[in-house]
């Protein structure tokens, strides 16, 4: 009886945990220097989904594999050759984050974690049908 | 109101005042016994019952796809029954109550 | 007498009927969790199939029993249903005639959501009807409307 919500539970967790990768890819969009104070721009980062659920040993489910970077080359800015973090040339790189991709996948992302409430509460409706067999 | 099961004009005849001019006065019963009328409203409950049975497995295997024609059925069939229960009960407790009458 | 309480009408119809839509209820809420994920291919059971083999069942029991309905129904396994005493075992295949997304992903999430909606309005209708008919008997036993 306690496993019946796992498989639409993970997927809840594994929405929201893309969720949170958008958002830190939305609110990193223009950082440049890292914790440390070096000058090492932000890189975009994606979260892969895969089959199964190893948290409760489950076949069925979803879970976020890994949280990769996306090794695309970064998008550079000219800013002059007297600004101290210009190139030669006069162009400095910044991270290569598009506000308007990762606002589509936040919607689908949406989407998704939707539509697995939806699957949850049918779980529940199923069985409250069931126990009221008995009432 | 109708007399589904013909009880009234069939058993004794307590008041003959309420009871309709076509019916004999003799004391002997033309019409259906009450055995009969009986059995023939079990028959009619069980047909019900059999028929919403079936309207039921049609729907569970798809050869109907009509869910409230279905549904009506069988509060039809489940109303009937009760009906039927009910009488039972009426004529236990009045066998009970005859059987206790001392003589 | 006892067996005979639990064989009548259509009391095994919806029984399997319950066991088969819990079992795909599973399969679909699977799916519905991957909806994002790269290479998946949702899997599903086709309901008709499952009625198909019911109403072959029903028949046969129609024909031996020769217009009583009662007894038990055997259904017959396909690939893809194994009937046990207690439930029925779905190997689910892939669809695969929807269209292919960019991530190797071909799921079409409306239809999903409504198999899911169907699922478990036969569901619940099979659960409520199934009370009923304990009710009427559970009437008739008692003696008590």
């Amino acid at each position: 009886m306690f496993g019946s919500l796992d498989i639409s539970t993970s997927a809840l967790v594994a929405q929201r945990t893309r969720l949170n990768v958008i958002a830190s890819n939305l609110a990193n969009q223009h950082t440049v220097f890292d914790a440390e104070g070096n000058y090492s721009p932000y890189r975009r980062k994606f979260a892969v989904f895969a089959a199964g659920d190893p948290a409760n040993g489950n076949d069925a489910g979803v879970h976020v594999r890994d949280i990769m970077e996306d090794d695309a080359p970064f998008r550079k800015i000219q800013v002059g050759v007297g600004n101290p973090l210009a190139d030669k040339d006069g162009f400095m790189e910044v991270p290569n984050i598009d506000p308007m991709t990762e606002m589509v996948n936040a919607l689908e992302a949406t989407r998704a974690y939707e539509a697995n409430i939806t699957a949850a509460e049918a779980t529940k409706s199923m069985m409250n049908s069931a126990l009221r067999l008995l009432a | 109101m109708a007399d589904p099961l013909g009880l009234i004009s069939n058993i004794g005849a307590t008041n003959p005042a309420l009871m309709p001019k076509t019916q004999q006065t003799s004391g002997e019963a033309s019409g259906p016994s009450f055995k009969q009328v009986l059995m023939q409203n079990i028959e009619q409950v069980n047909q019900l019952q059999q028929d919403a049975e079936k309207a039921i497995e049609d729907l569970a295997t798809g050869r109907r796809d009509d869910v409230s024609s279905v549904m009506i059925a069988k509060e039809k069939a489940d109303m009937a029954f009760k009906m039927l229960l009910q009488v039972r009960n009426k004529l236990m407790d009045a066998y009970s109550e005859i059987k206790d009458v001392r003589v | 007498m006892i067996e005979g309480l639990f064989n009548t009408g259509s009391l095994p119809v919806l029984e399997r009927m319950v066991q088969f839509t819990s079992q795909r209820h599973k399969l679909l809420v699977n799916d519905i969790a991957n909806v994002s994920t790269p290479g998946f291919v949702p899997t599903d059971v086709d309901p008709r199939k499952f009625q198909a083999v019911l109403a072959a069942a029903i028949d046969q029991r129609r024909q031996t029993q020769g217009g009583i309905y009662n007894g038990t129904i055997h259904p017959t396994d396909t690939e893809q249903m194994r009937f046990t005493d207690d439930t029925v075992q779905l190997a689910p295949s892939n669809s695969n005639d929807n269209i292919l997304f960019h991530d190797g992903n071909n799921r079409s999430l409306e239809s999903i959501m409504k198999d899911l909606a169907e699922n478990t309005m036969a569901h619940n209708a099979g659960i409520e009807m199934i009370r009923n008919q304990m009710n009427l008997m559970d009437m008739a036993i008692r003696e008590r409307v």
